[in-house]
């Protein structure tokens, strides 16, 4: 399967939100929810008169890499919008090569809905063969013990 | 001119699949769309943005999209046409004609629908009685920044034929003064950076060059795209090598990417700039050709100059004298260079003469005129409309009516605006005359543009005895004081034209295609027509459409509509160096277009107004150093109306994506300060001075130093109760204004400037919240209709 990301040049990024914007509309996300978020580190003093500000958009668990979009083969809305242009989509592999060209890049692979990608719950039976400790009586006394059991081993057996 | 659009160049990131090329409307999946380079409304400056939108076979907009055909923002769009759909469809939006008895103004449920008949009917019986007894001047126009209705003077010349159109910020503190200096000095109505917009090639473009450094003065494009500049402009220089000044108190994303950050006090940004002057006419870092051959008055200038040195500067602006040397020498060095100058240039009394000295700056270093330095007009370029329908609807004698026309000629003449300051003391005492009847256009005063906003109120309340809104949403200025409600069509539902920054440079011009039906919403062109073709029949008999008015007016008959909505956008022809070749002067002479022909580093046009010729610093009128004991009192200085990325001044508020992004009104406050204070972040304040005080939220940051306040302006709260019923006023848009701390008459001799960014305030925590819950402004506001 090939994966899709979005590289991104935060070196350019001015914290403009357009991303934050056209995700929400593209998607109908309601006032709390958002496909991106531009996180803000800053501004803090490095040194007199030189401060750290970096804003760093990153795809939430609802970044859906435009699908509707990119199927057609045009890039998705915040790509489209972004008003310091730093949003690239492609192929992992093909942005991937781009990052060693210049510093202040952050390439992110967004997972949509991680929580039901997963699925839902299956057992799988050939796990959980190891069962837990119990209480026994000993044979011929009426004493009690803790015993382990591993695996499908009997204590008997040990 | 060119009547053909070049193509876009496309932007890396778009993919190949793209609708460059398309034309003005076309089809896609069974939707119309409609190309379009937007202004307003919803308000914006006149950057023109390419817009691509989407209607669906009932006539409904469904989607916006950037059109990538644009030559300059090539399909990026900010975040408030993202969410125009959000703007048309408001559930809030007023979308017919409403009446109310004056003697309710203030309370919502007295508003009656009516229909537009009846509203001109109301119109025209108030204006003829009210302009019978008391003259035509009785009229006044508030009109606000950036929207098309605030530059719709014809509203005044030729609908109402008014002389007292008024922009009503004290001062006209925005752009104008700027405007004034640079056309007083030079000629020239504005000088902006020269980012390659009207040629074809755009940055690679062989005319142009990428200039070496960008100084920022008092400017924040990014998210204000001010005046109609694209403001990521700047970053798309950036990653052509451009490198960045930033004259600014506070600490921005641009400034942090700087080689010089001068954080100067607010106010005082004509001591940095004659400083700076000194240094490079000292250092012999001028461009002297350009000096002997096109400049006026420069041993003056420098005289002047040298009694600024950078040790004084230092001291008066606490920027360190050796940035200063180096910032003035690494601008001069630089070749091209190109500033540009801001908002904060125009809010201080000492406006005039900051604007003065940036352009003496850009002068001696032959920056003027030249690729990727400043670009400038030529004699022709301007929007037509300055003066338009004046002699004819207004003529000379009506004229000298004009309030303040006596006591700031500089002002009113050159503008064509009954002086704000002035027009709030008619409105006061009926001195020269009553005002009795107004309109807003584009404006919302009370709760954005105007000092001393209660003030403003009642003299209005007191004065007017029939005042018009004409707006898209009810605003609080509507609600506490007008009596008919007039419902204005946004940007998607009308058609019109957009000159880039006002035509006051060659960059870009276009079409506002409308994409979907108005309902009862009309354009200000509309009403302006209709009104006009009502009250004064007399003045618009050469129109039978309102084609013909918009052909005439923006196009200046050397365009057809017609012609130009399907282009969409056309570049201007940029040229350089004008002043050699004598397109400058009306007269075809060499030179610039003022009475020397030169640039008047010694301004003869100041002097005629008892203005000092020459640049000169003055202290802001409240200030630690002009009133110490006051300033025990209220010891940070307060600078106000940084620009955000979701909204235009007092508007979209009700759109819940957008409020989202700044639910609460902030002020910015140094953490050594707010621990001082027992400030939290987060925690709501009172900001208070002499002339009054606001509540706003903390927002603890060291993009302001301790000595510094920085508030939000703007600010009202479109779910809260409508009334004018206590303090707070209409949706408590008082209680959060930062503008009752600002007061009016503190204006330049020539009548610009006003000290909206240089104030001085104390604060104080306070134990209650204010926090907008923003599910009730998405329950209120989210669906659309
Ligand atoms: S790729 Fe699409 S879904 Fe993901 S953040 Fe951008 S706009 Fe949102
Ligand atoms: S749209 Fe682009 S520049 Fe703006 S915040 Fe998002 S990534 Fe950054
Ligand atoms: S700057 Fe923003 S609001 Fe203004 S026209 Fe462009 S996209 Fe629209």
């Amino acid at each position: 399967m090939t994966a899709y990301g979005l590289l991104i040049d935060y070196e350019y990024c001015t914290g403009c939100q357009s991303c934050e914007i056209t995700c929400k509309e593209e998607h109908d996300y309601p006032v709390g929810k958002w496909g991106i978020r531009v996180l803000d580190d800053g501004p803090w003093e490095i040194e007199p008169k030189r401060f750290n500000w970096n804003k760093i958009p990153v795809p939430t668990d609802l970044c859906d890499l435009c699908t509707d979009r990119t199927s057609t083969g045009r890039e998705p809305m915040c790509v489209h919008h972004c008003l310091a242009n730093v949003i690239t989509y492609g192929k992992v592999e093909d942005l991937a090569k781009k990052l060693p060209e210049k510093g202040k890049q952050v390439l992110f692979v967004p997972q949509f809905k991680p929580y039901e990608a997963k699925g839902p719950f299956v057992h799988d039976p050939s796990k959980g063969l190891r069962k837990a400790a119990h209480l026994e009586v000993q044979e011929n006394t009426a004493a009690e013990r803790m015993a382990a059991h591993r695996g499908d081993a009997r204590v008997e057996e040990y | 001119m060119k009547t053909k659009a070049t193509p876009a160049i496309k932007l890396d990131t778009l993919s190949d699949v793209n609708d460059l090329g398309k034309p003005w409307r076309y089809t896609e999946d069974g939707l119309t769309v409609t190309r379009s380079s937007v202004w307003s409304p919803p308000g914006c400056h006149p950057v023109g943005c390419g817009l691509k939108l989407f209607v669906d076979d009932n006539g409904r907009l469904v989607r916006v999209e950037g059109d990538e055909n644009h030559p300059v923002t090539q399909g990026r769009l900010c975040p408030r046409c993202i969410a125009l759909k959000d703007y048309v469809y408001n559930p809030s939006r007023i979308v017919f004609p409403m009446k109310r008895d004056p003697e309710f103004r203030g309370q919502d449920d007295k508003w009656e629908r009516i229909t537009w008949d009846e509203a001109l009917d109301i119109i025209e019986e108030r204006y003829k009685t009210l302009t019978g007894k008391y003259g035509r001047e009785t009229m006044v126009i508030f009109t606000g920044t950036g929207r098309e209705g605030g530059t719709m003077a014809p509203f005044a010349t030729m609908s109402f034929a008014t002389p007292n159109f008024c922009y009503t910020q004290s001062g006209y503190a925005c752009y104008t003064p700027r405007l004034a200096a640079c056309a007083y000095i030079t000629g020239i109505p504005y000088p902006e950076l020269d980012y390659a917009a009207g040629l074809p090639g755009r940055y690679d473009d062989p005319e142009y060059e990428v200039p070496e450094v960008v100084m920022l003065w008092g400017k924040e494009p990014l998210p204000s795209n001010p005046d109609g500049f694209f403001g990521h402009s700047v970053i798309d220089l950036m990653r052509r090598g451009t490198r960045i000044i930033s004259v600014d108190p506070r600490v921005n994303w641009l400034s942090t990417r700087a080689d010089y950050h001068l954080r100067l006090r607010p106010g005082t940004d004509t001591a940095l700039a004659l400083a700076m002057l000194d240094v490079i006419i000292k250092e012999e870092i001028y461009d002297k050709d350009f000096v002997d051959y096109w400049t006026y008055g420069f041993e003056a200038l420098a005289e002047r100059a040298a009694e600024m040195p950078v040790e004084k500067a230092a001291e008066i602006t606490g920027v360190p004298a050796e940035d200063i040397i180096n910032a003035a020498r690494m601008y001069a060095t630089a070749k091209p260079a190109g500033i540009l100058w801001g908002l904060a240039i125009d809010q201080k009394t000492n406006g005039m003469q900051n604007g003065q000295a940036v352009v003496a700056l850009m002068a001696i270093t032959g920056n003027i005129d030249r690729p990727g330095g400043q670009v400038v007009g030529d004699i022709n370029s301007g929007l037509n409309e300055g003066g338009f329908g004046f002699d004819e609807g207004i003529g000379p004698e009506l004229a000298q009516k004009m309030i303040g026309i006596k006591e700031y000629p500089g002002y009113c003449n050159l503008i064509l605006n009954s002086q704000a300051d002035m027009t709030l003391g008619a409105m006061e005492t009926d001195e020269p005359y009553p005002l009795r009847m107004g309109m807003y256009t584009g404006n919302n005063l009370l709760a954005c543009t105007s000092a001393e906003p209660r003030r403003w109120r009642d003299a209005i309340l007191r004065s007017l005895e029939f005042c018009i809104a004409f707006d898209c949403f009810m605003t609080p200025s509507a609600q506490a004081t007008c009596d008919l409600f007039l419902p204005l069509a946004t940007v998607a539902e009308r058609e019109g034209t957009l000159f880039a920054e006002y035509g006051a440079a060659p960059l870009y011009f276009g079409a506002m295609n409308k994409a979907i039906e108005p309902g009862e919403a009309r354009s200000d062109l509309e009403l302006a027509f209709t009104l006009g073709k009502r009250l004064n029949p007399h003045l618009w008999e050469e129109y039978d459409t309102v084609r013909d008015f918009i052909n005439h007016l923006r196009l200046g008959r050397q365009f057809d509509f017609e012609d130009l909505r399907k282009e969409v956008t056309l570049q201007q022809d940029i040229s350089y160096f004008k002043y050699e070749s004598g397109t400058l002067r009306r007269d075809g002479g060499l030179g610039f277009n003022t009475p020397s022909g030169r640039i008047e580093l010694y301004s003869s046009a100041y002097r005629t107004f008892n203005e000092d010729p020459l640049p000169y610093y003055e202290e802001p009128h409240f200030s630690p150093v002009s009133t110490p004991e006051l300033f025990e009192e209220y010891p940070f200085v307060l600078t106000t109306g940084a620009r955000t990325y979701a909204f235009f001044h007092s508007e979209h508020r009700q759109i819940p994506y957008l409020r989202e992004l700044n639910p609460d009104p902030f002020v910015e406050i140094n953490p050594k300060v707010a621990q001082r204070l027992g400030i939290a972040d987060g925690q709501w304040c009172e900001v208070f001075n002499h002339i009054g005080s606001a509540k706003l939220k903390a927002k603890v940051t060291v993009t302001v130093d301790e000595n510094t306040l920085h508030a939000q302006h703007g600010w009202w709260f479109p779910e809260t109760n409508p009334n004018d019923l206590d303090e707070n006023g209409p949706y408590q848009t008082f209680r959060s204004n930062i503008n009752n701390l600002v007061p009016n008459f503190h204006v330049g001799k020539i009548g610009f400037g006003a000290p909206f960014k240089s104030m001085i305030a104390n604060i104080r925590p306070l134990e209650e919240s204010y926090d907008t819950d923003m599910s009730v402004v998405w329950d209120k506001f989210g669906k659309l209709v």
